[in-house]
């Protein structure tokens, strides 16, 4: 067994402490993660809220998600100019603590006004879809499906093409096959939706 | 090693593991809390206590008492509601020992309350470690219990064991690797000191397992791969369960597997619902999920075994002892998840057998011999089937049930007096698609997708099956897709939840309602029974469900007559 509960006398303060510590140790990896997150601001901004519409917002996504683009992006399933270099100097652990890091941020609005229209005909596409049954209402994400809401008009539609075209192919086929079935139009659609969820 | 080094190292675990699962409210359970195995072995056969997730080790989901029956379940009130702090899909179904109930929640907390009153004892939150993977929410589906002792899975793929008094952590122990797509969302089964537990995965190419640990200490005892390393083609089948041509090219399929049969360790067939345990024969009985990945089968050549199956092992030794598989070379994901009920039933000549039935994805009942796994019959259709087995194409190829189900995980219910198995289907018309995908390292790993069908109403029905006959006797429909548990009890009822938030009991040898009570939101767990006194209660989860999108709540509701 383990843990013997008999063996040893223990005072509540001793296991407070080391609550705390656990505790704190936890809040470093996010820490840790901020100091390595200052490679890529100048792409992705201040706190991961990126400027630049054709890269990805990071604030507010899933850590999960963070962490297996990244694994994907070192060992070569996903492949992006500007990522060639810069996430091969980073270890396991340093792609966890980026995560947390950028999963505790507060995602900012953009200044994309999302057609009215189009959002709508977005929104009843997603739904015919199934989109919410992995990204969940309201495109929240949850663990390695990613957060879409709010992310910029320009990223999303990129992806979306880019999974059509099998130009992006680390998604084992899921959006692959959903973005096969999606117009052009559907794609323009679905970033002025997913653009103006906050 | 001497003396004082090992009772530090002991004392840093023992801090370590206290640390690494909180236990957030300091209060013991007021009473001594000890199941034997006699009373797990007999759960099924008393209304004091909910001992096992399905009631008893057969599964039959039958509350034997009869307080609140047929004729006075309109006057069924809420007695009190446990708020948890997690608002997130809710699937538990509550184990309930002398008075004191022990419920879960997503992302792995416990809560342990008084059975009739709602006040908490204590809430355990699990440590979460950095990986955890999870294809369809969050979900927990419960504790098990013996001795002093509650176990339970987690989404970082550990087993723990808690003082069942205390709710602090007793051992802790990793099942397999989450980085490789492995986790648990299936409450535990225990059985001689041994924990019983599968694992989620089907969708993330792991190589599926039934393991067994030791309950004391948590050390592996046997594993049980749902997938051989050899032999898992099998026998190159043509039909179906129910002889349908599922439009295999075998010839390509073994020239693909001459080339290459190194797949099976990344082939898929979790085990994620609890198996019935028939300890007379000391067999365990389960079902095994789909392949790997879901929808493109190139990668994958042959039967798959024990893929889409019933199987049975020894209980002690972990040991193979037959199959019946329902879907060879499933492309479709109409895999087979609700947890199968032991029950006699009659066979073809109309002699009474010991029975195995498993409620499947394709909508129907299928009836084992649990002799030999053999089918002795399968159910009429309980939900629509349309253009069976069309291949998943690029485009999409239009086919129903679509990949939910049929019934998903739902566990049935039994009232063997009646006859019926109550089964909680969904119809949802789907469009299957085809995308090639080689091995993405633990991802989801779907090869496609699946649509809904613009237009096309999706519905729930749930269908009470004969299962001497394979005749439906009843259907109530429902306006939204049916998931979650069925409970039948001997006062004729037949309780089940929706997604709408309305718990409701039907009259077991009709179907038709009698009792519906609003929970706010989805009431997708799984209800069950118990007494606290004199007093008979039904305790049901309404915290919504993640994979069909049914509104979040964070409560349990308990009810009672006045």
């Amino acid at each position: 067994m383990l843990f013997e509960v008999n063996s040893v006398q223990l005072s509540w303060t001793a296991l407070v402490a080391w609550a705390v510590l656990a505790a704190a140790a936890h809040a470093q990896d996010a820490e840790a993660g901020r100091k390595k997150a200052e490679a890529c601001v100048a792409c992705h901004g201040p706190n991961g809220n990126s400027p630049h519409p054709q890269f990805p917002i990071l604030a507010g996504q899933t850590a999960r998600y963070i962490y297996l683009q990244l694994r994907d992006f070192k060992e070569g399933r996903r492949m992006e100019p500007q990522k060639e270099l810069l996430h091969q100097k980073f270890s396991r652990e340093d792609l966890f603590d980026l995560g947390a890091f950028f999963a505790a941020q507060k995602l900012r609005s953009t200044p994309f006004k999302p057609d009215p229209v189009k959002a709508e005909r977005g929104k009843k596409k997603s739904e015919e879809t199934l989109c919410t049954m992995c990204h969940l209402g309201g495109f929240m994400g949850q663990n390695e499906i990613p957060r879409v809401a709010g992310q910029h008009y320009d990223y999303i539609v990129k992806q979306l093409r880019d999974f059509k075209a099998l130009k992006r192919t680390n998604d084992a086929g899921n959006m692959a096959a959903v973005a096969k079935t999606l117009s052009d139009r559907d794609i323009d659609d679905l970033g002025h939706y997913l653009a103006g969820l906050y | 090693m001497n003396k004082k080094p090992r009772h530090i190292i002991r004392g840093l675990a023992l801090v370590a593991g206290v640390a690494w699962g909180l236990s957030t409210t300091a209060a013991d359970v007021p009473k001594a809390i000890s199941v034997s195995q006699d009373m797990l072995t007999k759960a099924g056969g008393q209304g004091t206590n909910w001992l096992h997730t399905n009631g008893s080790y057969d599964q039959a989901r039958f509350y034997p008492g009869n307080q609140i029956n047929a004729q006075n379940v309109k006057n069924l009130r809420p007695v009190f509601v446990v708020q948890t702090e997690v608002v997130e899909s809710m699937e538990t179904a509550p184990i309930v020992v002398d008075g004191v109930m022990y419920l879960t929640t997503s992302y792995n907390h416990v809560y342990a309350v008084d059975a009739a009153t709602g006040k908490e004892f204590w809430h355990y939150k699990h440590k979460m470690g950095p990986v955890t993977t999870f294809c369809c929410g969050p979900n927990n589906r419960g504790v098990a219990i013996s001795g002093g002792r509650l176990f339970m899975g987690t989404l970082d793929a550990k087993l723990v064991a808690l003082d069942a008094k205390t709710g602090k952590l007793l051992w802790e122990q990793q099942i397999a690797d989450p980085e490789k797509g492995y986790s648990e969302t299936m409450a535990p089964t225990v059985v001689d000191n041994k924990v019983l537990i599968g694992t989620n995965g089907g969708e993330y190419g792991v190589r599926g397992f039934v393991k067994a640990f030791n309950a004391d200490d948590g050390k592996l005892l046997w594993t049980f791969y749902t997938i051989p390393e050899k032999g898992h083609e099998g026998v190159w089948a043509v039909n179906d369960a129910t002889g349908r041509n599922m439009k295999r090219d075998i010839a390509a399929e073994k020239a693909a597997l001459a080339k290459d049969s190194s797949f099976y360790q990344t082939l898929g067939g979790g085990v994620w619902m609890n198996p019935a345990v028939d300890l007379k024969a000391r067999t365990v009985w389960f079902v095994v999920g789909n392949p790997s990945p879901d929808l493109y089968g190139a990668e994958r050549p042959g039967d798959n075994l024990y893929t889409n199956s019933i199987v049975a092992i020894d209980l002690d030794k972990g040991t193979y002892k037959c199959h019946f598989q329902y879907i060879a070379h499933d492309v479709w994901d109409l895999d087979a998840v609700s947890p199968p009920i032991l029950v006699d039933v009659n066979d073809k000549a109309g002699k009474t057998i010991p029975g195995v039935i498993h409620g499947g994805k394709t909508g129907h009942i299928y009836v084992h011999d649990r002799k030999d796994c053999s089918l002795v019959r399968f159910s009429e259709a309980m939900i629509p089937q349309e253009n069976m087995w069309v291949l998943p194409t690029a485009q999409g190829a239009r086919m129903l049930p679509g990949a939910n189900g049929g019934v998903e995980w739902s566990p049935m219910a039994v009232n063997a007096k009646l006859r019926l198995a109550y089964a909680l289907n969904l119809h949802q018309p789907m469009t299957y698609h085809v995308e090639a995908a080689k091995y993405p390292g633990g991802k989801l790993w779907l090869g496609g997708a699946f649509k809904a069908i613009p237009g096309e109403k999706q519905w729930g029905r749930v269908a009470a099956v004969n299962i001497d006959t394979g005749k439906i006797a009843w259907k109530y429909d429902t306006e939204q897709p049916l998931i979650g548990g069925g409970l039948a009890t001997a006062g004729n009822l037949f309780f089940f939840g929706e997604g709408n938030g309305l718990f409701k009991a039907l009259d077991a040898a009709n179907g038709k309602l009698l009792w519906q009570f609003q929970c706010g939101a989805g009431a997708n767990a799984m209800p069950v029974s118990y007494m606290v006194g004199k007093k008979q209660y039904v305790a049901m989860g309404c915290g919504g469900n993640t994979q069909l999108d049914f509104k979040r709540g964070n409560s349990v509701f308990v009810f009672a007559l006045p």
